[in-house]
């Protein structure tokens, strides 16, 4: 079968002040198939965030390609490429990124609405999916942590992407809340058949991928299952 | 913490948004710019007719004058002898123009040689007789003009110069330069020659300007001994009668002027405004470390003092480059409205660079007085997030839309006190336009929102919609803006109101008083160049004009202050003129055929008089009372007009010298026949015989090139302001940059981002617009009424013009998308994508 997502050769090099240049990829390979959950370990400054941004379009690699559905990003304009995150990617964040000046709601219509979509019981159908009836008309400031991370994982699962991208999304909550938090993304990205690939420096999240990588230097090296649950592993 | 640390600490702070720290910089730039160009054109003029004054005095003590328009040449003799008198010299003075100069005007001085030597050096040189006889007797006359004229029309000595005098061509030849070196730099349209060829060639054969006198010392004795009518003045009395003429005109410029600096505290406080939250950290960090709160807010007010010198050191070079390249067309205005100044140079005084300094400094200290509160009250703890700011922001809405109602209504009692003194209708202007900008917060927040949701709900504008959301969110920041501009705005819209009715007002005016087929008009209504005696009665016989008015103008004194006496024929004018009479007697014309008098307006303002009161006039036989029949409408002096029979002036001024005509013709009789029959019989009148049209063109031309200034003061506000929304989109592209790349994230292209850009600043554009329709219209009643008035004493029929909004819609929304453009093109330039660092 056609993998939803390939990475060939895929390097990424860009400069740290004047002199130093900083490699965090450096020609790594993968392919991941549709309905897969991928979990990239790795310490702050491994380059996971930069797969991330690499395969969400937001940024261009240095070399290599990254091939969705058979699609080049290279090749896309940008205004392609925003169509393609507008429609195929749902990115959920460290800082959860929710728009403080629009309630819970028009959170959640705001990327139907860029799909031309005006379809507020789906987006309602999706807040309640996260546990948060009744939140509709509350500004984000007013959710705690937990909460605000709920929404935007209904924000990026409203549009019913292809692909679900994210970043450390328990980096901001307690253990118990990230927890709660994972689970609500396996639960979702099952239902929808969404491809997961979550990047985070904690084992915690650990359960719930099909395959791990580790991203070391700026290779990406599998990570046998057995060893991935471990709980005490160290990720480094 | 030492404050040169911390100093140096908050400095590095404008390295880092130097776009913002420029835009901050041109408002105070801009804004001290207007006030120091205004200030040194204002100085420029009183310099310029004060040393003018100065020269044409020479070593004269006083002069006598006459306070019916002319002196007598007969009684030269006398006050010669007089043993008051140590020297006297008689003096013609005219201002005329010449076919070689154009459109420049020229001062002819008109001197006896033998007499003036001992007051000026304008004479041919001691001991050179054949320069003497040249001044006295060629033909046609001699006259020396000074070498700047002569040097800028590259005129030579010999050369022949062709006057336009008492509506005819006269030729004179060029002697020299004048013989006075110290006339360099005052007198450069200065022409002097033999006053006996001035009186022959001017048409003042038996008149003169003035005696002025060397006094041995007892003047009042001197002025007691004076024949009826004359008295005696000094250079200085001249020059505070002149400074008092300017003096609404120049307030009005300065008041202007004032708008561009108080639209600039706008800004400065917007931007210093900024400069603080964006730094909360920065500060809250320094608390932390040990820094004292003192400490902090004298190196924040220092840093602002070091923006604002440098934005003032700025403004005052682009103040002097203002004045420097608009101080002609003052001067011209001048000349045009009230009496001829050269154009003069622009000089940097102490004073005035104070002047500019104090404003900048003043306006850098309000600006930033609120900012620094905030560094004052900002408590040591980190992570205090900007949404607070604006929850605040949104707090102080009603407090603040209360404490416009306070200032609403302190306008509208100000408007109320004008009628004591001016200064409260500027005070009320001022007043308006705050209130407005306290009660924009109050409008904005629920404008965005419902704008915001009419966008997204009637025109599926997500972009629109975002970007009324996020002008809500920035409430502390483009409200501020939003004021600014709106303030702006309202100035525009209240002043091109006021323009509109005064130009509409002026032409109804025209229309009513101006009913001649064609003019015959000699130089300006100001310079008085009679028109030919024989000219006069050729018209009189010539059985094709039905009807011909005679006018002329005067410039007389009424209780030592210049007013206009012009001298009418009212049987003529009262079948072929629409006077509009304001107040007065049923019978107006016969009233004035029986010795009374209608005055302006403006005149009865001045000076409080009502229908039926009387006002005193020097006449070569005394004073004489005339009783006011009535009040008219006359915009042609904002000094005051009386309007006399022509028969009563002859009567007792013994004067029938006639200034301009107006013809009545015929019906089927050819305007441009009678106009070239004349030219051909009288060469150099053909340019000054002009349609009805025509005339009313050229009145309206002058009335446009009056409000020339206002139009650039006016610019300069909204420059300023338009700089404070181009600084808010700057300052909330830094502050939601964040924001801005997670809509990237969700799929927003660079070009969509961009364009919700400039969404938000045609809304604020919008919004200001919506402010100022309001306080524009209000502004307008209060310009009219309570500054104008009382300026200028005559009244305005208000005329609404629908294109003085549109245009200043069109206007604002340009100006917005400009202004708008920057911050835009960073984001549509955003070629690297919009890729989030979590620890941005």
């Amino acid at each position: 079968m056609t993998p939803l997502l390939r990475l060939e050769n895929l390097s990424k090099c860009y400069a740290r002040g004047t002199s130093r240049e900083v490699r965090p990829l450096n020609g790594i390979n993968l392919a991941v198939a549709r309905g897969e959950r991928i979990v990239l370990l790795g310490k702050s400054g491994s380059g996971k965030s930069t797969v991330l941004n690499l395969v969400g379009g937001v940024d261009t690699p240095t070399s290599g390609r990254v091939l969705f559905d058979g699609m080049d990003l290279a090749t896309m304009a940008s205004d392609e490429l925003a169509r393609y995150r507008r429609k195929e990617v749902g990115f959920i964040f460290q800082s959860f990124n929710l728009f403080p000046t629009l309630t819970v709601g028009e959170n959640l219509t705001l990327p139907l609405e860029l799909l031309g979509v005006d379809d507020d019981a789906r987006a309602l159908r999706y807040l309640n999916a996260v546990g948060l009836e009744g939140q509709w008309d509350k500004f984000p400031e007013q959710l705690s942590g937990g909460e605000q991370q709920r929404v935007a994982i209904a924000r990026a699962l409203v549009k019913e992407p292809r692909l679900i991208l994210a970043d450390e999304p328990t980096g901001n909550l307690d253990l118990e809340t990230g927890n709660s938090i994972l689970a609500l993304i396996d639960k979702v990205c099952r239902t929808a058949g969404a491809t997961l690939i979550m990047a985070t420096h904690s084992a915690e999240a650990l359960w719930l991928a099909d395959r791990t990588f580790r991203l070391r230097a700026g290779t990406l090296t599998e990570v046998p299952v057995a060893a991935t649950i471990q709980p005490q592993e160290p990720v480094a | 913490m030492s404050l040169p640390t911390l100093l140096n600490f908050n400095l590095r702070y404008y390295r880092r948004h130097r776009l913002l720290s420029l835009l901050c910089m041109m408002g105070i730039c801009l804004g001290v710019g207007i006030v120091i160009a205004v200030e040194l054109i204002n100085e420029s003029a009183l310099d310029s007719f004060s040393r003018s004054v100065d020269l044409l005095s020479g070593r004269a003590t006083h002069s006598v004058v006459s306070g019916y328009g002319r002196v007598d040449d007969r009684f030269f003799p006398d006050i010669w002898r007089n043993p008051q008198v140590k020297a006297a010299s008689p003096i013609v003075e005219v201002m005329a123009l010449t076919r070689e100069t154009g459109e420049e005007p020229i001062r002819f001085v008109g001197i006896d040689p033998f007499l003036d030597a001992e007051f000026r050096n304008f004479s041919p040189p001691a001991g050179d007789d054949a320069a003497l006889d040249r001044f006295l007797g060629s033909d046609p006359p001699g006259l020396y003009l000074s070498r700047e004229l002569m040097d800028r029309y590259r005129l030579k000595t010999d050369d022949t110069l062709t006057i336009l005098a008492a509506g005819l061509e006269k030729k004179a030849v060029i002697l020299g330069p004048l013989p006075d070196s110290s006339a360099a730099g005052v007198g450069d349209n200065l022409a002097v020659m033999d006053i006996a060829a001035a009186q022959e060639l001017f048409g003042r054969v038996g008149y003169l300007e003035r005696i002025d006198i060397m006094a041995h010392g007892n003047a009042e004795a001197l002025e007691k001994e004076l024949p009826e009518g004359l008295f005696l003045t000094d250079a200085n009395t001249k020059k505070s009668t002149l400074r008092a003429m300017l003096s609404s005109f120049q307030l009005n410029l300065a008041a202007m002027s004032l708008l561009a600096i108080f639209v600039g505290v706008f800004l400065i406080y917007n931007f210093s405004m900024f400069s603080v939250l964006s730094r909360r950290e920065d500060l809250s960090l320094l608390l932390t470390l040990g820094a004292d709160r003192k400490g902090l807010v004298t190196a924040f007010l220092l840093e602002s003092l070091v923006l604002g010198s440098v934005g003032n050191v700025l403004g005052i070079a682009f103040g002097w480059l203002v004045a420097w390249l608009s101080v002609g067309k003052v001067s011209g205005t001048i000349t045009e409205l009230y009496f001829f100044v050269e154009m003069g140079s622009v000089h940097l005084t102490p004073a005035v660079v104070l002047t500019g300094l104090a404003v900048g400094f003043a306006a850098t200290m309000v600006g930033t007085g609120l900012p620094a509160l905030e560094v004052a009250v900002t408590p040591p703890v980190l992570g205090i997030k900007r949404r607070s700011i604006e929850d605040r922001a949104h707090g102080l809405k009603g407090l603040l839309l209360a404490s416009g109602l306070v200032f609403f209504a302190a306008a509208l009692v100000g408007a109320w006190a004008s009628r004591f003194s001016i200064f409260w209708g500027f005070f009320s202007a001022f007043a308006m336009t705050f209130a407005f900008a306290l009660f924009t917060p109050g409008f904005l927040s629920p404008f965005s929102h419902y704008f915001g949701v009419l966008l997204k709900k009637g025109f599926r504008s997500l972009g629109g919609f975002l970007a009324a959301r996020t002008i809500r969110a920035s409430l502390s920041r483009t409200s501020i803006a939003v004021a600014a501009l709106a303030v702006a705005l309202s100035m525009t819209i209240g002043v091109d109101i006021m323009i509109h009715s005064f130009r509409e007002s002026v032409s109804a005016w025209l229309e009513g008083s101006l009913e001649g087929d064609l003019y015959i008009s000699p130089g300006t209504t100001k310079w008085f160049h009679p028109l030919p005696d024989s000219l006069i009665d050729a018209l009189k016989r010539d059985p094709r004009i039905e009807a011909m008015e005679r006018y002329s103008t005067y410039d007389v004194s009424l209780d030592g202050k210049p007013v206009r006496l012009r001298v009418v024929d009212s049987t003529v004018l009262e079948t072929h003129s629409r006077f509009h009479f304001l107040e007065g007697e049923r019978a107006a014309w016969p009233a004035l055929r029986a010795e009374k008098v209608f005055i302006s307006e403006s005149l009865a303002y001045r000076f409080g008089l009502k229908v039926g009161e009387s006002v005193t006039l020097t006449t070569p036989a005394g004073a004489r009372p005339f009783t006011v029949a009535s009040i008219v409408r006359d915009y042609s002096s904002d000094q005051g007009t009386l309007h006399m029979d022509r028969g009563v002036y002859e009567r007792i001024w013994h004067d029938a010298r006639v200034q301009s005509v107006a013809l009545f013709l015929r019906p089927g009789v050819s305007p441009d026949e009678i106009r070239h029959e004349i030219a051909a019989a009288y060469p150099g009148l053909g340019k000054t015989i002009v349609s009805n049209k025509k005339m009313k063109l050229e009145i309206l031309r002058i009335f446009d090139k009056t409000f020339a200034p206002t139009a650039t003061l006016k610019g300069v506000s909204l420059l300023v302001a338009l700089l404070g929304v181009a600084t808010a989109l700057t300052a909330i592209l830094l502050e939601r940059s964040r924001e801005m790349r997670v809509l990237g994230y969700l799929g927003l292209t660079a070009g969509e981002l961009g364009r919700m850009n400039i969404y938000q600043g045609l809304i604020m554009g919008l919004a200001s617009f919506l402010l100022s329709v309001i306080c524009g219209l209000i502004l307008a009643y209060i310009v009219i009424y309570a500054i104008n008035y009382r300026s200028f004493g005559w009244t305005v029929d208000v005329h609404i013009n629908a294109w003085v909004f549109g245009k200043t819609f069109l206007l604002t929304g340009l100006a917005c998308l400009a202004s708008s453009m920057y911050s835009s093109f960073r984001l549509f330039r955003d070629r690297n994508g919009p890729a989030l660092r979590e620890e941005e």
